[in-house]
């Protein structure tokens, strides 16, 4: 086992990385070693940039130590560049982390500053002064490029700004001049933001942070409230919606809420988010309070406004709406269902139930599934079991009804059946050798009506068919 | 006699209040101080009042008689099924119920849809919807929302956030047995709930016991033979399985109920009709649904009955 990574004081007392475990302790013997966790440390990272997220939501990792904020247009709110990063810094060191962080116009300059420089800002012009006495790895380049350069004597970056770049193309590749043109500001390029950037966003820094969920959701009402001229403007509404509660110690909840419907009006976004807080209830934990909450429009469609009459009809469909987005805000989408048939003459193949909120638009004006998808069948049960369910049944061979079956322990006699109604496997889904069922409505001596199959022909397909209960009829 | 009129006042405010509570309309005449105040307060609408707009009749005049006109539309009402394996016929009758008041709502007001509740145990062990299946029942799958709570209290918010939402023509809950957490108090919630927003809820109680709960009425469903299907000619064909039968028996209701009831849903005419006996006793002797030949039957057993007649003289033996 080897040291990764080391804190202050291990490295005053001359540790170093990479050192044998057994050799470090040798040197300090209350030396105190923790596993390195790659894992945890990449939440942790992630962690801090949910938290910069209220500076710019363009914010991208990078590596395992470094994260980009993209500030272009925000330092503005914060008092400028300087008070920007001032800011971020004394807050994050309030957190206890030894930060360093360079703004420049570019990101690889900003990377090799913050490594390997001094400044905290570089103004347009002065990428080459600040870039030249910086050693070659804080170009980004892999080490053995950085060593090979060595070797022909270059050692800064300096040493390449006046080199002519066809043979240094030649030599080293392409990627040397794509690093170097990156670090001037000369080759564009991206960062990859972790999150899509909202269409729409409203948020309020709180002078005093709050804890109560009623305040929290008070502040949601008005940032909605807030939303709507612009959601008018753009003639759109929200569909799916973000509230990003910002704790004073720096971790970032985020909830969100969808509507089935587009949706502008402030009381039902506040309404959903309602709902949220009472699903997470005690998931929730405001800690020592929310300094900053923000309203996000993730999804937005085109919203098509309506007069209402004077009866007020038309509320059915707002109700409706209200009622799915109620549910899939405090029991998530899965819960409120609507059935939805499908093209498969295998009747647990031939439904599906969907999230409802998706089908909403379309509920009870879609035509009822044609009686020509299934041109002939026979009558079909209300329930259907998830599984059919095996039963133990007797029959005459090789293809007569059942005339008992035992089905959960208990044993039912036939008192008449219809049947069969043969079908045969779907082949270009199933496997090639998937028996056959013929299935039977059967009704015991009591009246209760039942669907059960048998699968497999007898002596075609296999010699012992199988007998399952697949569902029953009213 | 001012003394009088005003104790009189307060005693037909009181009634008033009772009728109310108890979901009783008052005959119109009753307010006027000094008519017939000793009239008892019938569940009769009022004379302007359409009776349809209270009670949606099933079109079976016993059955009707007893929920004194017909379905009361917006409110609780409890089916139960005994056991589990009933609860195609529990499900069975609620729906056709369903029908009846999707279509009425569908013609009286925009409301389409159908919400149904099922918790999650319900669903495992006796099933899921299917599309198909209510298409052939009668109730077009496009109008059903099908709701899978976890557990009941979920089901119960449910519930009560669908019929405050007032976009369904019915809400069915259905649950497993007699849950501690559903008892007279979240059922009268429920029942006030109903009553306020005017939507019927349909309580399924699948393999429960009797419990007082504040439903108008519980009806107990059990499976019942099916009549064979009629043929065009007026025959019926035999071992064939008609529509659906229902074995109903009032165990709570505001007038007595003294026989159980059979009735049958036609899918195709969407309405119940009643069955004059089970089909067990309608002279079908039941025998093996075995389509093949049978074999014949056995003479000289000691089961069978005896020919006719007195022997007057034996056979000869030899």
């Amino acid at each position: 086992m080897r040291l990764t990574a080391l804190d202050e004081v291990a490295e005053r007392i001359g540790l170093k990385k990479l050192q044998g475990v057994a050799e470090a302790r040798a040197i300090h013997p209350k030396l105190e070693v923790i596993m390195a966790d790659a894992a945890a440390d990449r939440r942790f990272l992630a962690a801090i940039a949910d938290w910069c997220d209220r500076y710019t939501p363009l914010v991208a990792l990078d590596g395992e130590d470094g994260i980009f904020l993209d500030i272009t247009g925000c330092a503005h709110l914060f008092g400028g560049e300087a008070a920007l990063l001032k800011d971020v810094l004394s807050k994050l060191q309030q957190f206890g982390l030894d930060v360093r962080a360079t703004v420049s116009s570019s990101p690889g300059l900003s990377w090799a500053i913050a490594r390997y420089g001094q400044e905290t800002i570089v103004g347009d012009g002065e990428a080459e002064r600040a870039l030249a006495p910086l050693p070659l790895s804080a170009l980004r380049l892999d080490e053995q490029m950085v060593l090979s350069l060595f070797k022909v004597g270059l050692r800064q970056i300096g040493d390449l700004f006046h080199k002519p770049r066809a043979p240094l193309a030649r030599r080293f590749g392409a990627g040397l001049l794509l690093r170097l043109d990156q670090a001037l500001g000369r080759d564009e390029e991206p960062i990859s933001p972790r999150r899509p950037v909202a269409s729409l966003s409203v948020e309020r820094r709180l002078a005093e942070p709050v804890q109560a969920e009623e305040d929290l959701l008070h502040l949601a009402l008005q940032l909605a409230i807030a939303l709507k001229p612009e959601l008018e403007r753009q003639g759109l509404g929200g569909r799916l919606f973000e509230l990003l509660l910002f704790r004073v110690d720096g971790a970032v909840l985020r909830l969100s809420a969808g509507a089935s419907l587009p949706l502008r009006e402030p009381k039902r976004m506040a309404a959903l988010f309602r709902d949220r807080f009472q699903a997470l209830h005690d998931d929730l934990d405001a800690g020592f309070g929310i300094d900053i909450i923000r309203l996000n429009v993730l999804q937005s469609e085109s919203f098509s406004a309506e007069q209402q009459d004077f009866s007020g009809s038309g509320n059915e469909q707002a109700g409706l709406g209200t009622f799915i987005d109620q549910v899939a805000a405090r029991f998530g989408a899965d819960c409120l269902l609507a059935p939805v048939g499908r093209q498969s003459h295998l009747p647990e193949r031939a439904f599906l139930f969907v999230p409802a909120a998706e089908v909403v638009q379309g509920l009870s004006k879609t035509p009822p599934l044609a009686a020509e998808a299934t041109p002939c069948r026979s009558e079909r049960p209300l329930r259907l079991f998830r599984h059919p369910e095996i039963v133990e049944a007797t029959a005459a061979v090789p293809e007569g009804p059942p005339v008992s079956f035992r089905w959960r322990r208990t044993l039912h006699r036939v008192r008449r059946a219809e049947g069969p109604e043969r079908l045969a496997s779907e082949w270009w889904i199933d496997a090639k050798d998937t028996f056959t069922r013929d299935y039977f409505r059967v009704e015991d001596e009591v009246g209760r009506r039942y669907w059960l199959y048998r699968e497999g022909l007898y002596e075609r397909e296999t010699n012992a068919p199988l007998w399952y209960m697949q569902g029953v009829f009213a | 006699m001012a003394g009088n009129a005003v104790a009189r006042e307060a005693l037909f405010a009181l009634r008033e209040t009772i009728a109310r509570i108890e979901g009783k309309v008052l005959p119109a005449d009753t307010t006027c101080v000094g008519s017939k105040a000793e009239k008892p307060f019938a569940a009769r609408p009022k004379p302007g009042e359409e009776p349809s707009s209270r009670f949606l009749p099933l079109g079976v005049p016993a059955f009707d008689a007893v929920l004194q006109g017909g379905l009361p539309l917006g409110e609780l009402m409890e089916f139960r099924g005994a056991e589990l394996r009933d609860a195609g016929a529990v499900t069975g009758f609620a729906l056709g119920l369903c029908v009846l008041l999707h279509r009425h709502f569908a013609k009286v007001t925009g409301r389409p849809l159908v919400l149904w509740i099922g918790e999650k145990v319900v669903a495992m062990e006796a099933g899921l919807p299917v599309v198909q299946g209510l298409q052939d029942f009668g109730l077009p799958a496009n109008h059903l929302l099908y709701a899978a709570p976890k557990g009941i209290d979920e089901a119960l918010w449910l519930a009560e956030a669908g019929l405050e939402s007032r976009a369904f023509s019915a809400v069915l809950l259905e649950v497993r047995g007699n849950p501690a957490r559903f008892g007279l108090t979240e059922s009268r919630r429920l029942s006030l709930k109903a009553r306020a927003v005017g939507c019927s809820l349909l309580l399924l109680r699948q393999a429960g016991e009797e419990e007082a709960s504040s439903a108008v009425f519980r009806l107990r469903i059990g499976p019942a033979p099916a009549v064979s299907r009629r043929l065009p000619d007026g025959s019926t064909l035999p071992w064939s399985l008609g529509n659906p039968a229902f074995h109903l028996a009032f165990e709570k209701s505001r007038l007595p109920a003294l026989a159980d009831f059979f009735l049958e849903w036609n899918p195709h005419d969407r309405q119940f009709s009643a069955l004059p006996l089970p089909a067990a006793a309608s002279g079908e002797k039941p025998q093996p649904a075995h389509s093949g030949a049978l074999l014949s039957a056995s003479g000289d057993r000691p089961h069978r009955p005896q020919p006719l007649g007195h022997v007057v003289a034996l056979h000869r033996a030899s």
